[in-house]
């Protein structure tokens, strides 16, 4: 292979990385966005949560002296799962049910009301400033020409891409195979007559919350992990750019968050490769509002049709 | 008729005015005022200069006090804030002081040096680096610290006569601040035939850096100048180490924080940086230091000595000149070079200082810093 097509794989791998977190972070808000319709902004918070509970616990793992690498991600994962879903189930509980079927303005501004009240409560329990961790998992594979280009894949990015290819799965497996996946599809199609039928949409809609916060927390735990540090702001910007994702797919399509995920996070590494990396933000988003230009329901989306 | 007897009033008001200004003098002893956050997010670096200025007052009074006057430090909390700054400005104006240490943040320093111009008082400040103080060609203000800006040049010769790199990449974070020192050490190394192969911009808060980090392996750059603060420094030495990208890196004061270690870990051994001198650590500053640690003082904040430093060029100008007017001190003060407790310095027309006060490090993996040169 030629020196470019080590070095455009090379960032093909990276923006893979990042593009699968940002899918993972983007079904909470489009599932939630799917079934009621509303834009969930707290949505990053319960990821920044998630990774503080990864943090909590692994720093807690290893001062007891557990040595064991699977057996510490395990945990961490299982625990963030837990709390996170716990956030996201109390603030569909107590911020958005009692607001059902008011002015859809109103939802929108508690959900931004609750990602600040949950930013500052971390800011405020665990301090402002950027903790960091030492590396758990360092080392990886390289190949290539070194006297071309070197690419090199880390394991934790080999990590990453396996977890979020089971959790996807998973997810894909539930949605359409079981009893509750298809209650969730039937609320999505319509909410009041799924309701008609016998179906309690309130559980099913709790539901969309968890599944959304425990996806969240994954990333949240990956992203941890791969970066080392955490502040109680990085929910807001990974917020963003999943949203972004989930709009660029199509929001209310799950397989189009997924798709809009990658195809950011490798938008914003090969602009970053070939312009000055400052100008990957202006890229990414540009393109974003290209395709909605010309595809204003994202790639995936499919047109809305007005209910009645 | 009116008109008269407004001139003779005002004349009755500057003539009582000046009998209690001399009475003042020879009863009190002379004010000097402390201007800088005593409250609020920054208020421990307004401690540093508050603990620097008053050991050097008390020492002076020790010693006597000058031209048998004892001084007196009087504490003016603007909690860094421009808005309160202003109105501290004021009050020292009106509670008649004409000598001023601080203020502490470049920002209340700017508005608050204004008014001290305008009023006829003197202000050394320890502590704000920006430019802009004194590009303005204030008479009356002068600064016992160095620019910012000054890191740039320091970094730059550094760079050129020990590193001397091959490929050069300088990187900064797009703020005023980091960008600022990146274009200044990327064109003062330009002019000495340096070319910086690369020049580009990161995102503050960004988390990844694999897409630079692999441009920069691209390039086969093997020195790299960070303009910006640690967060972002802290990760990418990081992931570069993951990558096995591993050259020297420098920085400026921004990085030099004990929570780079932190992110960075192992990854940050060997990084450069330029730095405020560490005048605690000097031997000839030993019996000061001592004399702050008595007091349960921390002398290792970066303004506590220029902070003493700033009550030292002051004293010794009221004594080598027996007067406190401050137009007659401010030509004194650029007229002479001082023996400070930061060293022997001068000050330019600006009010600047002649000296550095910045200084190359070489910083561990454990926190702690060599210092490498000049």
């Amino acid at each position: 292979m030629s020196e470019t097509a080590l070095y455009v794989l090379q960032q093909l791998i990276n923006g893979l990385t990042i593009g699968s977190t940002y899918a993972l972070i983007a079904i909470g808000y489009t599932m939630v966005y799917g079934i009621i319709g509303m834009i969930n902004f707290a949505h990053g918070e319960v990821y920044m949560i998630g990774t503080y509970t990864a943090f909590i616990t692994i720093i807690g793992l290893v001062t007891m002296g557990v040595g064991s690498l699977p057996i510490i991600l395990l945990l961490a994962l299982i625990t963030a799962v837990i709390i996170s879903s716990t956030y996201g189930y109390a603030i569909e509980r107590v911020a958005y049910r009692p607001l059902r079927g008011g002015p859809r303005l109103i939802p929108l501004i508690t959900a931004i009301g609750m990602s600040i009240f949950l930013q500052n409560y971390i800011r405020l329990a665990q301090g402002s400033r950027d903790l960091a961790m030492p590396s758990l998992i360092s080392g990886g594979i390289s190949f290539g020409d070194p006297a071309l280009f070197e690419v090199s894949i880390s394991w934790m990015q080999m990590i990453i891409w396996s977890v979020t290819l089971v959790s996807m799965t998973a997810l894909a497996l539930f949605i359409s195979r079981s009893r509750l996946g298809r209650a969730c599809r039937a609320c999505a199609q319509d909410l009041k007559m799924t309701n008609l039928l016998g179906i309690d949409t309130n559980r099913i809609i709790a539901l969309t919350f968890v599944i959304g916060a425990a996806l969240a927390a994954v990333a949240g735990v990956l992203l941890g992990l791969y970066y080392g540090t955490i502040n109680p702001y990085i929910g807001f910007m990974a917020g963003l750019k999943a949203f972004t994702a989930a709009v660029l797919g199509g929001i209310g399509s799950i397989p189009g968050a997924m798709l809009g995920g990658l195809i950011l996070g490798v938008t914003e590494a090969l602009t970053a490769a070939f312009f000055p990396s400052e100008y990957k933000d202006v890229v990414a988003f540009s393109l974003l509002v290209l395709i909605l230009l010309f595809r204003p329901t994202g790639l995936l989306g499919k047109p809305e049709v007005e209910k009645v | 008729m009116k008109q008269t007897f407004g001139s003779f009033g005002k004349t009755l008001l500057a003539a009582g005015s000046l009998l209690a200004a001399v009475s003042n003098v020879q009863a009190e002893s002379l004010k000097i005022g402390i201007a800088g956050p005593v409250t609020g997010p920054v208020a421990q670096y307004g401690d540093m200069q508050k603990i620097g200025a008053m050991m050097a007052i008390r020492q002076i009074n020790e010693a006597g006090g000058i031209n048998g006057q004892t001084l007196e430090g009087i504490i003016y909390d603007d909690a860094c804030d421009p808005k309160q700054a202003v109105a501290v400005a004021n009050r020292i104006v009106n509670d008649d002081i004409r000598h001023v240490i601080g203020h502490l943040c470049s920002s209340s320093t700017e508005p608050a040096s204004d008014i001290y111009e305008e009023e006829g008082v003197l202000m050394i400040t320890a502590a704000s680096t920006s430019p802009t103080i004194t590009e303005k060609g204030y008479e009356l203000i002068f600064r016992t610290i160095g620019l910012d800006s000054l890191q740039g040049s320091l970094a730059a010769a550094h760079i050129r006569d020990h590193v001397k790199p091959e490929r050069l990449a300088v990187i900064h974070d797009k703020q005023q601040y980091g960008e600022g020192l990146a274009t200044t050490v990327k064109d003062l190394l330009a002019a000495d035939g340096i070319e910086a192969e690369m020049f580009e911009g990161v995102t503050p808060g960004d988390k990844d850096f694999s897409a630079l980090i692999a441009k920069l392996k691209r390039n086969n750059i093997d020195f790299v100048y960070y303009g910006g603060y640690h967060p972002e420094l802290g990760l990418i030495l990081r992931q570069s180490r993951e990558k096995g990208f591993d050259v020297p890196f420098m920085g400026p004061e921004g990085v030099v924080n004990s929570d780079l270690a932190a992110i960075a870990g192992e990854a940050m051994e060997g990084v450069l940086a330029t730095a405020p001198k560490s005048f605690d650590q000097n031997p000839e500053n030993s019996a000061l230091t001592e004399a702050f640690k008595a007091r349960n003082e921390d002398p290792s904040g970066p303004f506590v000595f220029p902070a003493y430093a700033a009550i030292q060029v002051m004293t010794d100008a009221i004594k080598a000149t027996g007067e406190t007017d401050p137009y007659a001190l401010a030509e004194y003060l650029r007229a002479n070079r001082f023996d400070t407790t930061i060293g022997e310095i001068g000050f330019d027309a600006r009010g600047d200082l002649t000296e550095s006060t910045f200084m190359v490090y070489r910083l561990h993996a454990d926190g702690s810093k060599t210092a490498l040169s000049e």
